[in-house]
């Protein structure tokens, strides 16, 4: 659970005989990450057959995803899938082949019908400027000897056009007065067709394009196109109908076809990164140890003469190939999901999934503390996380159940319900509701400098995760004197024993750090001598290595090193300082969540009245939905750059193992 | 609303100060004999241009940015007689300044048109912002948005709310068919001209005159020029360039126009209008470099128009235009010297090319 799976490497040498069967079991199992290993195969063999198949199955999927897309089915696979062999093309082709001219004859229909609507509202709209025009428009455009032009022409334009048409015969119409799109009809000999048509082109007339089987005024055209456009729609209910009607007859039968379809193009995929041999073939890959034997009993009954080699890795060193298999619990996918969008985990690397699954809702709440609102917050996730809210979110429903459950804790702790606190619970809500533990609006100091104190047990968690993760991977260079190594926190401790007795008996001073300077421990030495590893960290971590002590000792000599050496201890410095104080917005945000509902209640007024419970119920929507937005992207925040930052790499390549499963998962 | 004496005695002092500071004759000569840019760009730096070169690194001496760098001083002198002009004046300023914003348009639309040619280690918006006048807080483009569009049809849907737009909807209709910006730009020009005539014809008294004979002069140089050049290189047929001039002028009229684009000899209707203009027809003979010379000259007609603005009464737009005109014009001229020098073009091959200097 605190780590990624213990993975093992995996190399089978399957004879050709058996390839579908252990093509099968690999596949349907679902624990094996494959390595495409087509490298390992004979040249001499010529390019592999499986490819071609390969590709010809996935055209064959889109087609039917396309079929099924047109007739409104979702791609969903049978219910009851079984997981047989590849299926053969000749005898899938013909029945695709069927539907689709099936389904293609009416979605034909239905895209012609729908352009034609499309025209004709275009066309529609291309009236609507001249709709109050009493003309009939198509007895002049169906005129032997008259080309008439019809258009919408800028209006500074028109004088110049009218001047440009002055050598020829021409009859000019404004048909439409308007200051930005007047609507012109130029009339003139259809010998002169091309003067006319230059002219109009040349002061940018757009011309209105007309449908040709219309005949009489703009008004009965729009009349006629009106009624057009109802038998279209109508037709195009009709063949949306039939279409509905087929993928209802054919949902059963494109849900098999698709299906077979699938697995055989999932397995010719992963045949295509075998490595092909004369007689065999060879396969690598990786798989969860915990699953080994189920798999290699479940590989010997596909094929008795496979070779099945079997490689445990250890979780030290460096292992950038080896794909990370995180523990699978629902419960825990949008905390995953949360440590996903900062890095996945490396094999041998701590997953912080664990910690954050109990930091995440912790600092949430804290920030956020209302009995009320988090109770608000809690139904919404459940309803999110049941779909019956908000459907492909459940995760961040999930999500926020936690943190609204953290926020009723903390609002019960805090003594705040829905913004009301102290005696406004009893003057409005008419009980008494006394802060369990510490009121921020009252304790202001306090309860920031509680928040610091929260911070530094965190980041002191942080550290020591940072040194098992060292430890797990023998990576001592790093561990004693890396940036979350024991030089490092060692100097951390003194850095907040200075803190502590900087701020002394301050209000704002964080009692750990109080607590650790009252330890007697000389730590103004200790902070000068690990400074001093702190500063020549490199130089002791490249010893440790046994490599060149100073990396760069050309550029800049050794005065350069000292310069860098010092602004490494000052980096370190300020940054354990202002990761320390980043904690301070924890209590920040609980003093400002009660200084908000102060703010709703002055402007709710005081008498209980209509308008006062509306204005608190907007109110809390409002905090509900902004101020918990903010605070979780100040949770995240804290989490990644305070948190995870001191042991968390990430960099892991994920765990894919080859799937043929006909459960929809959420995305 | 301030006219007359009391509204142009701030403005008429601070442009005549601002006139002093064009370079004469002697300076444009003094600087063409720079013998290399370095050379100029440190000679103009002794000048009022200095104070706008004074930044610029070694590294950045190129033509494009030098010229970026005086261009400043244009759009300073706009934006200061924007500021102290008086009020019933200051939309003809803006518009004709919008004149600087309407080349920045067409550099913009171009710039998509052949981006894909270009080396793509640079960006193209890197490359584009150097050609284009620093227009500043009057830009009513977004210039940089539109060049990263990547098509003329996204970049001309952002100049929504700009004062482009109902012209840029009717144009790129043709644009949408013909795959040209030459219907796109015709139609820009053609709408700034109107505009800034409509500007004018919304002043009264000494303002109207005085602009119209300065705006007047310009538009006749465009005007003429478009007419000859879409007759000789375009070959448009009549109606299309009556459709694609103005009909009004200081002296170019519209029958002139129209004579033109009907097929009348133009020489003889250039002769008509500026008498002063010498063998128009051994101009018209060689196109390629008569034209040029032909639009100097008329030019040089325009410098003369906004130097007579500085005679006599002096409390009215005419001065401020005139000056901004000069100022253009100066520009125009130092960035002939620019690239002459970055090209180490012979003296033969430059000098005539000065507005200025060749001003008799």
């Amino acid at each position: 659970m605190l780590f990624p799976k213990q993975m093992s490497e995996v190399e089978l040498i399957v004879p050709s005989k058996d390839l579908m069967a252990v093509t099968r079991t690999l596949s349907g199992y679902g624990v094996f990450h494959q390595v495409d290993s087509a490298y390992l195969g004979l040249e001499s063999l010529g390019p592999n057959a499986w490819q071609d198949k390969a590709g010809a199955y996935s055209t064959l999927e889109r087609r039917i995803q396309a079929i099924m897309q047109n007739v409104g089915l979702a791609e969903e696979y049978p219910a009851k899938a079984e997981i047989e062999a590849v299926v053969d093309m000749d005898a899938v082709r013909p029945g695709v082949d069927r539907i689709e001219e099936e389904v293609k004859g009416v979605s034909d229909q239905l895209s012609g019908e729908k352009k034609r609507l499309e025209l004709l509202e275009s066309q529609l709209r291309q009236l609507e400027p001249i709709a109050d025009v009493d003309v009939e428009v198509g007895v002049l455009k169906k005129s032997s000897f008259m080309h008439s032009i019809l258009g919408v022409v800028p209006s500074a334009n028109i004088s110049r056009l009218r001047t440009s048409l002055l050598r020829v015969p021409h009859v000019f119409f404004i048909l439409r007065e308007d200051a930005q799109k007047p609507v012109v009809w130029i009339l003139g000999p259809r010998s002169n067709s091309d003067v006319l048509e230059r002219a109009a082109k040349s002061a940018y007339l757009n011309p209105l394009s007309l449908p040709d089987e219309f005949g009489g005024t703009p008004e009965q055209i729009t009349a006629m196109l009106r009624k057009e456009i109802e038998s279209v729609k109508q037709k195009v209910s009709g063949f949306e109908a039939d279409l509905a009607r087929l993928g209802g007859s054919y949902k059963s039968e494109l849900q098999k076809l698709l299906w077979d379809v699938h697995i055989s193009r999932v397995m010719a995929d992963a045949i295509v990164r075998f490595g092909q041999l004369r007689h065999t073939y060879v396969v690598v890959g990786w798989a969860p140890t915990a699953d080994l034997e189920d798999l290699v009993s479940r590989l010997k009954e596909a094929s008795r003469e496979i070779l099945i080699e079997t490689i445990a890795t250890s979780r030290s060193g460096h292992h950038a190939q080896v794909p990370v298999a995180l523990t699978q619990n629902k419960w825990l996918k949008p905390i995953q999901m949360l440590v996903g969008t900062y890095g996945h985990p490396s094999y041998g690397e701590l997953d912080p999934t664990l910690l954050m699954a109990f930091t995440f809702p912790l600092l949430y709440g804290a920030m956020f503390g209302d009995l009320g609102q988090g109770l608000v917050m809690l139904v919404l996730g459940i309803l999110m996380h049941n779909k019956i809210m908000m459907k492909g979110m459940q995760s961040l429903g999930l999500l926020i159940a936690y943190c609204g459950v953290s926020a009723a804790v903390f609002g019960y702790l805090y003594g705040s319900i829905f913004g009301f606190e102290g005696h406004l619970i009893e003057e409005y809500l008419h009980f008494h509701f006394e802060p369990m533990w510490i009121s921020p609006m009252e304790n202001i100091l306090s309860v920031l400098s509680i928040a610091i104190d929260i911070g530094i047990v965190i980041l002191m968690f942080s550290f020591l995760l940072g040194m098992l993760n060292n430890i797990r991977s023998r990576d001592w260079a790093h561990l004693l004197f890396g940036h979350s190594g024991i030089a490092a926190f060692v100097f951390y401790i003194c850095f907040l024993a200075m803190l502590g007795a900087f701020l002394g008996d301050t209000a704002l001073a964080p009692r750990v750090a109080v607590a650790i300077n009252s330890l007697p421990l000389p730590f103004t030495t200790l902070l000068a001598v690990f400074g001093v590893f702190v500063m020549f960290g490199g130089f002791f971590r490249n010893m440790v290595e046994g490599h060149t002590l100073i990396e760069g000792k050309g550029v800049g000599g050794f005065m350069m090193f000292l310069i860098q050496s010092l602004m490494d201890l000052i980096e370190t410095a300020i940054s354990m300082l202002s990761n320390t104080l980043s904690f301070i917005r924890v209590g920040a945000f609980a003093v400002a969540h009660g200084g908000l509902s102060l703010a709703i209640f002055s402007l709710a007024g005081e008498e209980a009245d209509a308008g006062f419970w509306i204005t608190i119920l907007i109110g809390n929507l409002f905090i509900i939905g902004f101020e918990g937005l903010i605070v979780g992207i100040q949770t995240m925040r804290l989490h990644y750059y305070e948190i995870l930052g001191k042991f968390f790499h990430g960099g892991g390549m994920q765990f894919e193992p080859l799937k043929l499963s006909s459960s929809q998962e959420e995305t | 609303m301030a006219s007359g004496v009391s509204g142009y005695a701030a403005i008429s002092t601070r442009v005549r100060a601002m006139y002093s500071d064009l370079l004469a004759p002697q300076e444009m000569t003094r600087l063409g004999d720079s013998p290399d840019l370095p050379a100029l760009v440190s000679a103009l730096k002794s000048t009022p241009y200095g104070k706008y070169l004074s930044g610029l690194k070694d590294n950045e001496l190129t033509p494009r940015r030098v010229i970026l760098q005086i261009r400043n001083r244009l759009a300073d002198s706009y934006s200061s007689v924007v500021q102290q002009a008086p009020e019933q004046t200051r939309p003809l300023v803006k518009q004709l300044f919008r004149y600087f914003e309407v080349g920045n348009l067409k550099a913009v639309l171009r710039s998509i048109q052949t981006v894909s040619s270009w080396n793509s280690d640079v960006a193209a918006w890197d490359r584009v912002r150097e050609v284009l006048f620093p227009f500043g807080a009057f830009a009513s483009i977004p210039a940089q948005a539109m060049v990263e569009s990547g098509s003329v049809a996204s970049a001309v849907d952002l100049l929504h709310g700009s004062p482009y737009e109902a012209t840029m909807s009717f144009a790129m209709k043709r644009f949408s068919t013909e795959q040209n910006l030459f219907p796109l730009e015709v139609a820009l020009d053609l709408d700034f001209w109107r505009r800034l005539w409509a500007e004018i014809k919304n002043l009264k008294g000494k303002d109207r005159e005085m602009g119209g004979k300065l705006i007047g002069s310009l538009l006749d140089l465009n005007n003429l020029m478009w007419v000859i050049r879409y007759k000789i290189y375009h070959n448009l047929s009549e109606e299309e360039l009556i459709n694609y001039t103005l009909p009004f002028g200081y002296r170019v009229r519209d029958e002139d126009v129209r004579a033109i684009a009907a097929g009348a000899d133009i020489a003889s209707v250039v002769s008509r209008i500026y008498p002063n203009i010498p063998d128009v027809n051994a101009l018209l003979d060689h196109p390629q470099s008569g034209l040029p010379k032909l639009e100097h000259l008329l030019k040089q007609q325009v410098m003369r128009q906004c130097v007579s603005a500085f005679i006599g009464y002096p409390f009215h737009i005419g001065l401020p235009l005139a000056y901004l005109l000069l100022s253009d014009f100066e520009i125009q001229d130092l960035v002939v010297l620019i690239e002459a020098k970055s090209s180490k073009l012979k003296d033969e091959e430059f000098r005539p090319l000065l507005l200025k200097t060749t001003l008799i």
